[in-house]
């Protein structure tokens, strides 16, 4: 494991959720996870403490020295947004095809159908995408997608406007139209904890303006989109995700996840990545 | 009629399939089974002391045993009940307690010998395929004739969402064809993890 | 290696697809609305989703995924995010040669002039999934080789064997068309159930 890849702060617990102490993996090493006079700790396999963040509703940790804090969400904390503790969903994919999944607007009409997207509104325009050098991220801005029912606080179809980011190699935040407050976004993540290279536990995390919905419809509303994206995850061949051009065909409507791809190769961050054509 | 449900449980999925089924429209109320264990606080509990969904509410009964819902709902639809039902509605509980728990070791890590969850589910899977593969040699496509009970609305969740728990429905063509049979009917709604028909939809 | 039984006909009706798998080989195979099987290498191009969980619309065989529409050649002939793009020569599933006779779908994944098997009249009774390596289900009837084995029974079957992974294989069964398949279908029930039962 090089150092590349354990400097990254990586998300292991939702802090609402821990209890008895919880055995778990982080890049295939067995890790626990537990809380004390209410603070929580992360110990290696050697019972070695980890670094601790706590952000977000979650816990991150990282199993080497990261050189960089974790990284923030300012919209997330302005007032009035409810914050949303989605829970975990495991799934059988690396977790770089995950986060790619999440970047992906292409799938709605056929995976998320008549929620996120239905036939025959199927067209992707052109939207912009670069990697931000000075922060070392990747954006995607202007992604406009017709939906039919885009939030459970969406009543009828619309074009919703999204912007994707990548702020670690693991890690996406989506900014999106918010229905009932034109000019704001609503604010969902994904964060994914790598168990291995080939199976990881998925945290959604969401900050929205919706004062109508209950909790319980809200958190029902992500995991019903998260476990439709599920059995997709399951069935790509192969599990892990092939950086080098030849073995998938992209198209311009897969240009967020082209940049991604090119970003991880960038950083040389192969976590779950397949380099050459197995 | 409310419907406490969870949008992810395979049991509740039955109750809200068999109403669209038969077109009765159901007042959904969300519970946050997870991660919050909502089902288990006191406000739920009070309702259904088992601290389980799906429950059905209709004016004073309360009904907290899927396959009752399925009697219930269907207590006006005799086109729905055959006399074999009870048979499949047993199944569909063995079901439950070997893919169905299997589904949420592997989606929700629930603790489960799991090895042993799915070696249940895939003995209960060939007996499901001998008996829809025996049924379609006499030309009949769902569980107990020609016309889907609530045997097969019953069992058709878990089955359907074995793949969630790690095993496969490949090797099964007679439950491959009754799936899709059921994916077919009139009023037939999906679950995360059950697609509808695509190819009936909006010809490109 | 040759012809394979993948499946039964009446298994695959038309404007199905299933998936299927012959040794290390993913396959998805599919049926068209006119009665044409396909056997395709079970993976879109585009994000390695496998087409066997994909659907068939007309005479296109469309990924589950993002919807990609591929032509009886294999070929993509419509992507759904770009309606009016004609999409490049370049992007198709590799297809395998695949026919049926005797109401088996047979494929092999080499170009072949060897003969379909003979069916010596048998009709088709049913797929039965077996954990058990096709050589040793051979092994175990005297058969030199599996891709058909007559069983001397009082059932006169012959099982057309498909190799699926070290442990397992999928028997397609044949029997004269005057046994009664329910009887032909258990007896094949307890006969798994012996072989399975077998110290490898």
């Amino acid at each position: 494991m090089t150092a590349t890849i354990d400097n990254h702060w990586y998300p292991v617990a939702m802090i609402s959720g821990i209890q008895a102490p919880r055995e778990t993996l982080l890049l295939g090493k067995k890790i626990t996870v537990g809380r004390e006079r209410g603070t929580c700790w992360v110990k290696d396999a050697s019972g070695n403490a980890l670094p601790t963040v706590e952000r977000f509703g979650h816990l991150w940790t990282s199993p080497g020295q990261p050189n960089r804090d974790l990284f923030t969400i300012p919209e997330a904390d302005s007032p009035g947004r409810r914050l949303v503790d989605v829970g975990s969903v495991k799934v059988k994919c690396s977790p770089l095809r995950a986060v790619e999944n999440f970047l992906d607007i292409a799938h709605f009409p056929f995976v998320h159908t008549d929620i996120l997207g239905a036939e025959p509104h199927t067209e992707v325009d052109r939207y912009d995408v670069k990697i931000r050098e000075e922060v070392d991220e990747v954006w995607a801005t202007k992604v406009k997608f017709f939906q039919p029912q885009a939030a459970k606080s969406a009543e009828g179809g619309i074009t919703t406007e999204y912007m994707y980011r990548v702020p670690a190699p693991t890690c996406s935040v989506l900014y999106k139209t918010c229905p009932p407050r034109p000019g704001e976004w609503d604010v969902i993540t994904l964060f994914v904890q790598p168990l291995t290279d080939e199976w990881c536990e998925v945290w959604p995390w969401m900050a929205l303006y919706d004062d109508d919905s209950t909790m319980s419809e809200m958190v029902s509303f992500q995991q019903l989109i998260f476990m439709q994206d599920r059995s997709i995850l399951e069935n790509q061949l192969p599990r892990k995700l092939p950086l080098d051009p030849g073995m998938e065909v992209p198209t311009q409507a897969d240009m967020t996840s082209v940049a991604y791809r090119r970003w991880l190769k960038k950083i040389g961050y192969t976590y779950g990545a397949q380099l050459v054509a197995a | 009629m409310i419907l406490y449900d969870y949008v992810l449980s395979a049991s509740c999925y039955k109750v809200r399939l068999m109403a669209a089924l038969i077109g009765k429209t159901l007042s959904l109320h969300a519970v946050n089974f997870h991660p919050a264990q909502e089902h288990k606080s006191p406000e739920m509990l009070a309702l259904n002391p088992k601290g389980t969904l799906p429950i059905l509410q209709d004016g004073d009964t309360v009904l907290t045993d899927s396959a009752d819902i399925l009697r219930h709902l269907t207590a006006e639809h005799p086109e729905w009940r055959s006399p074999e039902d009870d048979r499949w509605l047993a199944f569909a509980s063995d079901l439950n307690n070997s893919l169905g728990l299997a589904r949420l070791h592997d989606v929700i890590s629930y603790e489960a010998d799991i090895e042993k969850a799915r070696a249940a589910g895939v003995a209960a899977l060939r007996k499901l395929e001998a008996h829809l593969t025996e049924q379609r040699f006499d030309g009949l496509i769902f569980l107990t004739g020609k016309t889907p009970t609530i045997a097969d609305i019953a069992c058709f969740p878990n089955t359907a969402l074995a793949p969630d728990g790690g095993v496969s429905l490949d090797p099964y063509p007679s439950v491959r064809l009754w799936m899709r049979a059921i994916r077919s009917l009139p009023g037939f709604i999906e679950m995360p993890g059950i697609h509808r028909l695509h190819e009936l939809a909006h010809p490109a | 290696m040759n012809w394979v039984a993948v499946a039964l006909t009446e298994d695959v009706p038309p404007g199905v697809v299933i998936p299927s798998r012959i040794e290390d080989t993913d396959l998805a195979i599919w049926c068209t609305p006119s009665g044409r099987y396909h056997a395709w290498s079970d993976r879109c191009p585009h994000r390695g989703m496998r087409l066997s969980h994909g659907f068939v619309r007309g005479d296109t065989l469309a990924c589950i995924y993002h919807g990609w529409q591929y032509n009886e050649e294999g070929a993509c002939d419509y992507i759904p995010a770009h309606p009016k793009l004609t999409p490049p020569d370049t992007i198709c599933v590799p297809t395998y040669t695949c026919t049926e006779a005797g109401g088996v779908i047979w494929v092999s994944l080499n170009k072949t002039d060897s003969a379909l098997p003979a069916l010596g009249g048998r009709k088709p009774v049913r797929s039965l999934p077996i954990n058990l390596s096709a050589n040793d289900l051979a092994a175990h009837f005297g058969a030199e080789d599996y891709t058909t084995i007559a069983v001397v029974s009082d059932h006169d079957v012959l099982i057309a064997v498909q190799p699926c992974t070290d442990n397992a294989c999928m028997a397609h069964v044949l029997a004269s068309p005057d046994k009664d398949r329910t009887t032909v279908s258990r007896w094949l029930e307890d006969l798994r159930a012996t072989l399975e039962g077998m110290p490898s």
